[in-house]
């Protein structure tokens, strides 16, 4: 029953959001939203357990002074710090939004933003034509990269550069797609009818 | 030329060469990281105002608003997070300029924790400039957690999806969403994400519901989406920076997208000189090599 209950379970539910698809029957329209309202209450539980595995495991490293163990007290120190504010100020209201803008803001964009200089010493780096399969995507990278700025429109290079966005690059990404969908149609009918069972854990 | 003396002045040469070519391959990065800020930074300081040419897929973005009528409903989704920012906000202040200089009512929610700030931000500072009214000409539903079950629940529900807005305020009082409930009451879905979003509110809310739908995303991911549009699943996209530029360009309204403009072209001239220069410095290299090695 361990076993079986659970693949019972998920096929009954996984029929249901199949069927639903197809009819507008008032009683299957109101299961979907309750699978939906509960696929929100388990994310929601989720959450919270992350945050409390990422509590611990900091705390543990605090704890035995492991190496970094600094970093993760700063980090407990923001999050209960975070937490706090926003259960006494509300989110919306106090140090929590100032937080958020004039500390956590600035932090995200400067880490994003320093990518521009470690993808300039990257490419330099690393993007050589040793192969002729190299020096191709070399050549449409080079393209695409100039033909998406106004300099490179100077240039007339964008009409190449939509060319290969629009041929070589759609054909790929649909093959990709087409290809992800299907494995997806295939795994979702082995969980519904229960042949792949990994997601019930070892043994299973 | 002696015998003797030829081969030497040769094997200078070589050993020239092979010293070009390893520093042409090893320039040191620290050099590289100052000559990168200093072609983001002067054309920010000093612009060259390079003209701008407006893309199709930016142009149906602009078309997509620009058909509707004032008093039609759209729904934006901020989902994106602070690392994008400077990418993301100038298509999400130009989308909101143009809804709501042509008096098109918008539903905001964001699909990220980290988005709310950015939302609650953008929309103050645009609904300010046009004197619109919170609740009356927009509403901020804030976060939801779970974005395919609020993707798809909203199809149903919007008072249900989110039972009070980002203020805490019940849904069901506010004027706009007395109005709206559901996409099939809505005239268009925009979505602005630095993430794979827009394939899914395309997947689930186009797919399932019909909603028409338009995308400003990040250059990087903007590639990927490339299919839906030609396909007509998305009726418009922004891509990068650039896509933003173009857009204020066609609103009228110069933002930071114009701005970072001739920033972007010098750095990503940069960026193509720093390869051309790494590839002379491998091939002379490896040139070098190879000469040694017939010795």
């Amino acid at each position: 029953m361990k076993r079986t209950g659970p693949v019972i379970f998920g096929f009954i539910v996984g029929m249901l959001m199949l069927i639903q698809h197809f009819t507008p029957q008032p009683w299957i329209a109101d299961r979907y939203n309750n699978v939906l309202d509960w696929k929100q209450v388990v994310f929601g539980v989720t959450l919270i357990l992350g945050v409390i595995s990422l509590f611990f495991y900091h705390w543990k490293k605090v704890e035995q002074r492991q190496a970094g163990w600094p970093y993760s007290l700063l980090t407990l120190a923001g999050l209960v710090f975070m937490i706090l504010v926003a259960l006494i100020f509300t989110p919306e209201r106090g140090p929590y939004p100032w937080m958020f803008d004039h500390v956590q803001a600035p932090m995200q964009a400067t880490m994003f933003a320093l990518l521009a200089f470690y993808v300039a010493s990257a490419s330099y780096r690393a993007f050589r034509a040793r192969s002729f399969h190299a020096a191709l995507l070399l050549i449409a990278g080079v393209l695409v990269m100039l033909g998406r700025v106004p300099i490179g429109e100077l240039l007339g290079l964008h009409h190449l550069s939509s060319w290969i966005l629009d041929y070589p690059n759609m054909a790929a990404k649909r093959g990709v797609m087409i290809g992800v969908g299907l494995g997806m149609t295939a795994t979702a009918i082995k969980i519904i009818l229960g042949i792949e069972r990994t997601y019930l854990g070892k043994g299973a | 030329m002696a015998p003797d003396r030829e081969t030497a002045a040769r094997n200078a040469g070589r050993s020239r060469s092979a010293r070009l070519a390893a520093r042409l391959a090893h320039v040191d990065r620290r050099l590289i990281f100052v000559v990168v800020g200093l072609a983001v930074a002067l054309p920010l300081i000093f612009p060259l105002n390079l003209p701008i040419q407006s893309s199709r897929e930016a142009r149906a973005y602009f078309d997509a608003l620009e058909g509707l009528e004032a008093g039609d409903e759209i729904i934006f989704s901020f989902d994106y997070e602070p690392d994008t920012m400077a990418e993301l906000d100038p298509m999400s202040m130009a989308t909101l300029r143009h809804a709501f200089r042509r008096g098109i009512q918008v539903v905001a929610l964001t699909n990220y924790a980290g988005g709310a700030g950015i939302a609650e931000r953008v929309l103050s500072e645009v609904a300010a400039e046009y004197d619109r009214t919170y609740g009356v000409d927009y509403v901020f539903l804030g976060y939801n957690p779970d974005y395919s079950a609020t993707m798809l629940r909203m199809g149903e529900s919007i008072q249900r999806t989110f039972p009070t807005d980002h203020y805490r305020t019940p849904t069901d009082e506010l004027p706009l969403l007395q109005e709206v409930d559901r996409y099939a009451e809505i005239e268009l879905l925009v979505t602005v994400t630095a993430s794979a979003l827009a394939e899914y509110w395309i997947i689930w809310a186009g797919g399932k519901y019909g909603q028409r739908i338009i995308a400003g995303n990040t250059a990087i991911q903007a590639v990927l989406i490339y299919p839906y549009f030609q396909a007509g699943q998305l009726d418009g996209f922004l891509g990068g920076l650039k896509g933003a530029a173009e857009y204020e360009r066609m609103i009228e309204v110069d933002g930071a997208g114009v701005r970072g403009m001739d920033a972007q072209s010098s750095a990503h001239v940069l960026i193509v000189l720093f390869i051309l220069l790494g590839n002379i410095g491998y091939f002379l290299q490896r040139r070098a090599e190879r000469a040694e090695g017939s010795q």
